[in-house]
Formats: C-alpha cells, sequence, structure tokens
C-alpha cells in the first residue's frame, strides 16, 4: 500500500511537471508573439495550435496514414539491418584480421549522421522508397554489427572455458554459449540501433518521401503551418520512444529477469 | 598410470619468469591429488594445462597414454567460480555437458537425476543460478562435471569463494563423491588443511620458478577429522616443511583459524 502511494506520487509529480511545461511554453508564446514581439505569430507553435493541428490531422487520417507509411519502412529497413549487421558482427568477432582491420571502417562510418548519405541514395536509387531504405539501412546496420561484436568481445571468458572443457565444439560454443551470453548485451545494443534507423528515416523521408511522418513534417513547413510541424515532431518523438519501450526494452527486461539481473 | 606429466615448463610471453619449470608427475587412477603453493606459484595455470585450456611451452601431458591438446570432457574442470550459466536453471545447467556431447535425453535425465541426489540439489533443480546460495552454485557445478562420467576431474578452488561452514560440508561431500565414483581428482587449493583433509597425495609447488617442491603421501585413514591429533601433525608437517614457500600462505592460514 505504501509502495503503491509512492508510484502514484511520483506519477502524479511528473504530471503536474509536464502540465507546468505546458503552461510555461503557453505564456512564452502568448508573450513573446504579443506584447514583447519576440516572434511573428506563424514563427512559434502554441499548445492549444499543436492540440488542434493533430487533432484536424488524426480527423482527416493524415496523421494515421504517415505513420503506417513510415513504421511499414523502418521495420522493412530495421529487418535488413539487423540481417546484414549481424552478419558483419559476427564477421568482425570472429576474425582478427576483420577486426582490426574492418571494425574501426564501421566505427567510424557510424559516427557519419545519416542524412550525409541522402546525396548518394538520390543518385542511387532516385527520389522513392528505395533511397529511404537505403538511408535507414546504412543508418542502422553498422550500429547493429558493433552491438554484437560488443557484445560477443564481452562475454566472460569463464563460460568459454567451462563449456570448453564440457567437450563444447566450435559450433556448438556459438549456439549454445556465447549466443545466449551475448543476448543482454546485444538488446542493449539493438535499441541504439533502433534509434538510428528511426533518426535516418527521418532524413530519408524529409528528402524524398511522398508519404510519411518526415513528409507530413516538411508539408508543414511548406504551408508555413509551424503548428503541424510542431505536432509531427511530437508524434515522431512518441512512435519511437513507444516502440522502444514496447519492443526493446520489453525485451531486455525479461532476459534480464530471468537471469536475475 | 592415469595420468602422465612430463617435464613440463610454462613461461609466459614478455615475462623472463618461467611461470612452471620441469614438472613431472604421475597420478594413479583414482588417485586423490592436491596441488599447493603460495599464490602466483603457477598451480592454476598448471591446473589448466592438464585441462587443455593452457599450452605448455615444453614438455607434454598424457592421459591414458593419450596426449593432451584441447579441452575435452574427459578432464572437466571445476572453477573458483561456479561457471554456470544463468540463462539456464539448475537441470538445464547439469545437463549441458551431456548435451554437448550428444548424450541420448533419456539417460541425460537419468544421469542429472542420480547426481542432482547425490548433491542434493534434486529439489532445486527448476530454480534459476540467481535463486540459490553459492555452494549450491558449486554442487550444480560439481554435479554438471561429474555427469559427464569423465575419467578424470580438476577442480580450481571450488570452494575458496564460499564460507567455512560451507565449505566444510562441500568437502565432506566431495571426499564421499570421489569415493563412490572412483575418479581421478586433481585439486588446486592454497589451503593446507583443505589439501590435508582430501588428498592421498600433496604437491607442494615453490614460487619463482614454479616446480615441484615436495610431495607428501597422507597416510590418514577417511573420514578424516581436522581437528584429529593425527590430522594437525600432518598439516604442520606439511606447513613446516615447506615453510619458506609457503610463509605467505600460511600465516594467512593461522590467521584464519585464529579468527574462527
Amino acid at each position: 500500500m505504501q509502495k503503491k502511494n509512492m508510484t502514484m506520487k511520483k506519477w502524479l509529480s511528473s504530471i503536474l511537471f509536464a502540465m507546468l511545461l505546458l503552461l510555461a511554453w503557453q505564456i512564452i508564446y502568448t508573450l513573446g508573439t504579443g506584447v514583447l514581439g519576440w516572434w511573428k505569430s506563424y514563427a512559434m507553435p502554441s499548445p492549444l495550435g499543436v492540440v488542434e493541428s493533430l487533432g484536424k490531422m488524426l480527423g482527416n487520417g493524415t496523421l494515421w496514414k504517415a505513420t503506417a507509411y513510415s513504421l511499414r519502412r523502418v521495420v522493412l529497413g530495421f529487418v535488413i539491418s539487423l540481417v546484414v549487421g549481424t552478419l558483419l558482427g559476427i564477421l568482425i568477432s570472429s576474425s582478427d584480421y576483420f577486426n582490426r582491420n574492418l571494425k574501426p571502417f564501421l566505427n567510424g562510418v557510424q559516427s557519419l549522421p545519416s542524412v550525409c548519405w541522402v546525396p548518394f541514395a538520390i543518385l542511387w536509387f532516385g527520389l522513392g522508397e528505395a533511397s529511404i531504405l537505403f538511408v535507414i539501412v546504412i543508418g542502422s546496420t553498422f550500429s547493429v554489427s558493433l552491438a554484437i561484436e560488443n557484445a560477443i568481445r564481452t562475454v566472460p571468458p569463464i563460460y568459454i572455458k567451462a563449456a570448453q572443457t564440457m567437450g563444447a565444439g566450435k559450433r556448438q560454443l556459438y549456439l549454445s554459449v556465447i549466443w545466449p551470453a551475448a543476448l543482454p548485451g546485444v538488446l542493449a545494443g539493438l535499441k541504439q540501433s533502433w534509434s538510428f534507423a528511426w533518426r535516418a528515416l527521418m532524413s530519408g523521408e524529409v528528402m524524398s518521401a511522398y508519404v510519411g511522418l518526415g513528409y507530413t513534417l516538411m508539408s508543414g513547413r511548406d504551408l508555413a503551418d509551424i503548428n503541424q510541424v510542431t505536432g509531427v515532431m511530437l508524434v515522431i518523438i512518441l512512435v519511437g520512444v513507444l516502440v522502444d519501450k514496447a519492443v526493446f526494452s520489453n525485451l531486455e527486461r525479461r532476459v534480464l529477469k530471468k537471469r536475475g539481473l | 598410470m592415469a595420468l602422465e606429466i612430463k617435464n613440463v615448463s610454462r613461461t609466459f610471453e614478455g615475462s623472463m619468469k618461467e611461470t612452471l619449470k620441469d614438472i613431472s608427475l604421475s597420478v594413479e587412477q583414482g588417485e586423490f591429488i592436491c596441488v599447493v603453493g603460495p599464490s602466483g606459484c603457477g598451480k592454476s595455470t598448471l591446473l589448466n594445462i592438464i585441462a587443455g585450456l593452457d599450452f605448455p611451452t615444453d614438455g607434454e601431458i598424457f592421459l591414458d597414454e593419450k596426449k593432451i591438446t584441447a579441452p575435452g570432457a574427459d578432464r572437466v574442470v571445476m572453477f573458483q567460480e561456479h561457471a554456470l550459466f544463468p540463462w539456464l536453471n539448475v537441470m538445464e545447467n547439469v545437463k549441458f555437458g551431456m548435451k554437448m556431447m550428444g548424450v541420448p535425453k533419456e539417460e541425460q535425465n537419468r544421469r542429472a537425476e542420480h547426481y542432482l541426489k547425490m548433491v542434493q540439489l534434486w529439489e532445486f533443480r527448476e530454480y534459476s543460478v540467481h535463486e540459490i546460495s553459492g555452494g549450491m552454485r558449486q554442487r550444480t557445478a560439481l554435479a554438471r562435471s561429474l555427469c559427464l562420467d569423465g575419467p578424470v576431474l580438476l577442480m580450481d578452488e571450488p570452494f575458496s569463494a564460499l564460507d567455512k561452514q560451507t565449505t566444510n560440508k562441500l568437502r565432506a561431500d566431495l571426499e564421499r563423491i570421489w569415493e563412490e565414483t572412483g575418479k581421478t581428482v586433481i585439486f588446486v587449493t592454497h589451503s593446507v588443511e583443505e589439501a590435508v583433509f582430501l588428498a592421498d597425495r600433496i604437491v607442494v609447488l615453490s614460487d619463482n620458478p614454479g616446480c615441484i617442491k615436495e610431495i607428501f603421501q597422507v597416510g590418514l585413514p577417511r573420514p578424516r577429522r581436522n581437528d584429529a591429533v593425527e590430522f594437525l601433525e600432518v598439516r604442520h608437517n606439511i606447513l613446516s616443511c615447506v615453510e619458506r614457500e609457503v610463509e605467505k600462505f600460511a600465516k594467512e592460514e593461522y590467521d584464519h583459524e585464529k579468527m574462527a
């Protein structure tokens, strides 16, 4: 009972904080676009305006359709990244040669913001689905590889030794020891890869989509509708966080819980 | 002759010091050998070489006339840390090695039950590793090792991370199980008391370079009591005989005793 009260209290204080933030926003908007004259009213979103814009986009279906398209793209792109990235990750963790020589490259390329790939994407694949997919894949594949390499490298050597003295061969070692031992690390890494994929998607959609959250955001800019831009930004945050919580954090928590961590 | 260690030396790269120098030892089948020595004398290295996890820079080791070149289930190792897999429960951990060896499922279950009962953990077979105590984990690791039915059991200070009561209980368990199964055991420890309690022969290693200083035959009848006069006498003999070598850990042990 005590504990439940505490959680309630924490929740309430968080909600209160968010309300204060909204209130501050509204006050800054009112003063900044009014008496103080800092912004033109079209250059600053207001909480009410954003809510109104979101309501409109939900009502006419724009937002649903955009979210669905964006999610479809990112899921497809992320799955490709998972497959390619896992293979590359296994390559750099099982070969000293590639670990020494290829890993630094992957690290370097990974540090490049995915928007830098947009020119290539458009040159090679034109404006459209393929180029967006390319940006997502290139934006998250190496992160997957590095996550897998890191997780495998940090498997406690004692597990491997123990399995070897029990007669495990190389393949068995990989499947029955290294893989399950690396799983928590892999999941933590994939969480990050997911956020890279989600950001890359936006880079791609802003440039070359005809439908999707990134496109809706840009069309808000073209219409000089700053409330729409802000509304879409909030939706992008919301979807990113929801997928992270529902998929990755959830899986990670389950795996760790089973192991008592 | 079960295990034949012939002129084994080990030097680590970048170090002038020989970790092990010219170790030769013949171990009879079913014999319980304890290896003692100051920390850093290379006793764990010797065990790792026998296990095939490390390699001698010189010399060789034979198990039943077959040269040891790689790790194998005929020489399963029990480590200081339990080395159980946290993603498997107690039963699954015990069956792990048998799975690796392709033992049929029914036989796996039969042996796992047999050895889990032997270490008194059958009731805990569904528990996760993190739900059981340190002593229970080491007993699980012991059951896992025994299941493989190999002729040799290698133990690297398996009880040193446990409290005194648990350690005493596990020593007694191990002795009983060793007598039941007739395995050859190589047991590395820093505790002379533990060695005198368990061993048929005690090999004392010296430090820098690590070589065999002396081998003691422990003639005491089993089960041994560590408060018996004869026990203390043997223990004292070994401690004083190798005083210089074991100065560090003898002191440690006497201090420990005083506290207990």
